[in-house]
């Protein structure tokens, strides 16, 4: 991956792709802006358009939730039909109910965000793409985590079975990604989950 | 029960237990395995309202509500031919059912004992009304307080989010005025959401003191505020209603506007008497509610439209519910909105 600007001035072909997806156009917009200039950044107002725009070579999708006529979450389930693994980042008012562990996105921010959020989210799901599917599910499942604990009391969670298996699913993908990171000595890897 | 070591005195006076068990303050009943009241001591007068004389030989079920008899009969035919107890004999809470007809909130502990051959099981009652109704009341605070708090982050969040972007795009624009004129709705639009949320939270689920008002009236004055250009407001005598005057303002203020917003400047709302005469209505001739919606017009965040924050029908309803009234949505004649709030007490307008 680079994020250097090719000689010419064009996009570099292997700058990142970053499709956003809100039906505030002032929105989309400001998240674009906030973006490095050598990244191509879509956006898209409303889910139909966001399903156009959506193709292969898209990285990176921020997507908010509540949209009128087809939802992020629709959109999400069709990009997935599609067969199109780019990761995903929700981006939305929507507070995360338990339903989201159903839901196969890769991060979940609330609303409001700021540059650095969208900067370091966008960052951290293009580094992401090169690591296993393993670390993926780990990383996605531990967001969800933290978000259902950034929104839900205590009590709400340890009643709760859909949170108890995303717990036990970290857990046993934690325990597996040690092991692997044992056997292969990568200090990269481990740092790169260390904060998560 | 006796044992060898009883101290002699007091034990042995017969009269000592008689003055314990029927000054307590506790109401003690004892019936036998038939439900029938064997004994009632003075106390059952305060908490229940019957002299204790008119107790004996009535069964049990005329202090106990009546979705708890059947109930209570099973239990005591189980513990009879089975010894197995249904409930906690210790600091039970149930109801009980005083003359008047209201219940009372007890906590109770049974016992049992022999009398005379047969089993005789007695109840020990505190009243613990105010306790409960405590409880209850805290617990819809905390319910409601939380509604709030989630309305307020979930609501807020939004347009915060829209602010940051027009600020973004303000900085980065040679002409920054229209990011700014947006910044400025937005802003507004969150002013307006507290507004709201304020006005729910002091509503509450309660009134003060009803008095005394003429709906007439208040719909004029409300209109005062929220009419404008060639709007129309037709009032009917309603005679007059208990309420509590400034909410039933606010009621009007959020139906009035609403007619206005929907309807357009040249709308006509008429507010007069629902035909059974248990209250009133507002309707209007703008262009109405689709069935299919009005069932969710009254769910705060129902909105039709950018610029509302959804709360002014919950507004509505939560002042209808606090004074006791139900309110309906339906469709005039003239194919707008009509609201009816019915169980009002109408008197005759002597303003």
């Amino acid at each position: 991956m680079s994020t250097d600007s090719a000689a010419d001035g064009s996009l570099d072909h292997d700058a990142p792709v970053v499709l956003v997806v809100d039906d505030e156009a002032n929105v989309a917009e400001a998240y674009a802006l906030w973006l490095p200039d050598d990244y191509e950044v879509r956006t898209a107002t409303n889910g139909e358009r966001a399903l156009e725009e959506a193709d292969e070579d898209v990285d990176v999708v921020l997507l908010d939730r509540h949209m009128p006529d087809r939802s992020g979450d629709d959109v999400l389930e069709r990009l997935r039909e599609r067969g199109l693994d780019c990761r995903v980042a929700m981006v939305t008012a929507v507070d995360p109910d338990f339903d989201i562990a159903e839901m196969s996105f890769d991060t979940y921010l609330t609303k409001p965000v700021d540059q650095s959020e969208i900067r370091e989210t966008v960052d951290q799901l293009l580094d992401l793409s090169s690591f296993d599917d393993r670390s993926r599910q780990f990383f996605s499942v531990s967001r969800k985590i933290g978000a259902l604990e950034d929104e839900k009391r205590a009590s709400e969670l340890s009643d709760n079975e859909t949170y108890q298996q995303l717990c036990e699913r970290r857990d046993e993908l934690s325990e597996e990604l040690d092991a692997a990171v044992d056997e292969m000595d990568d200090d990269g890897l481990e740092a790169a989950f260390r904060d998560l | 029960m006796s044992t060898d070591v009883e101290p002699a005195g007091v034990v042995d006076d017969e009269s000592f237990f008689r003055t314990l068990v029927e000054h307590g303050s506790d109401a003690i009943i004892s019936i036998d395995a038939d439900s029938t009241i064997l004994f009632a001591n003075r106390s059952v007068e305060r908490v229940f309202g019957y002299e204790p004389a008119e107790l004996v030989g009535e069964p049990l079920t005329v202090v106990m509500p009546e979705r708890f008899q059947a109930a209570h009969h099973a239990a005591i035919a189980e513990y009879v031919e089975t010894g197995e107890r249904t409930l906690d004999w210790n600091d039970v809470e149930l109801p009980g059912e005083h003359k008047d007809g209201h219940e009372v909130q007890l906590s109770i502990t049974f016992e049992e004992h022999r009398y005379d051959g047969k089993r005789v099981f007695s109840g020990i009652m505190r009243d613990v009304t105010d306790r409960v109704e405590r409880e209850r009341k805290l617990e819809r605070q905390n319910e409601q307080l939380e509604r709030f708090a989630g309305i307020l982050s979930h609501d807020l969040r939004d347009p915060l989010n829209t602010a940051r972007a027009q600020v973004a795009l303000a900085k980065n624009a040679d002409d920054p005025t229209e990011y700014l004129d947006e910044l400025e709705r937005v802003h507004d639009r969150m002013g307006e959401l507290i507004e709201d949320v304020l006005t729910l939270t002091k509503q509450g689920q309660t009134v003060g003191e009803p008095e005394p008002v003429s709906p007439r009236a208040v719909a004029e004055e409300a209109w005062q505020t929220v009419g404008s250009g060639d709007a129309t407001l037709s009032v009917e005598d309603v005679g007059v209603v208990q309420a509590d005057r400034e909410r039933l303002r606010s009621l009007f203020e959020n139906l009035l506007g609403n007619a206005v917003h929907h309807g357009g400047d040249c709308v006509t709302v008429e507010v007069g008497p629902l035909p059974a005469d248990d209250g009133f209505y507002v309707e209007d001739d703008g262009p109405g509610i689709p069935a299919e919606d009005r069932e969710d017009v009254f769910d705060y965040g129902f909105t039709t439209d950018d610029g509302g924050t959804g709360f002014g029908l919950n507004i509505v309803e939560s002042i209808a519910d606090a004074h006791g009234w139900e309110v309906t949505v339906a469709e005039s004649e003239a194919g707008g909105a009509r609201f009816e709030f019915a169980g009002v007490r109408l008197g005759a307008d002597d303003e």
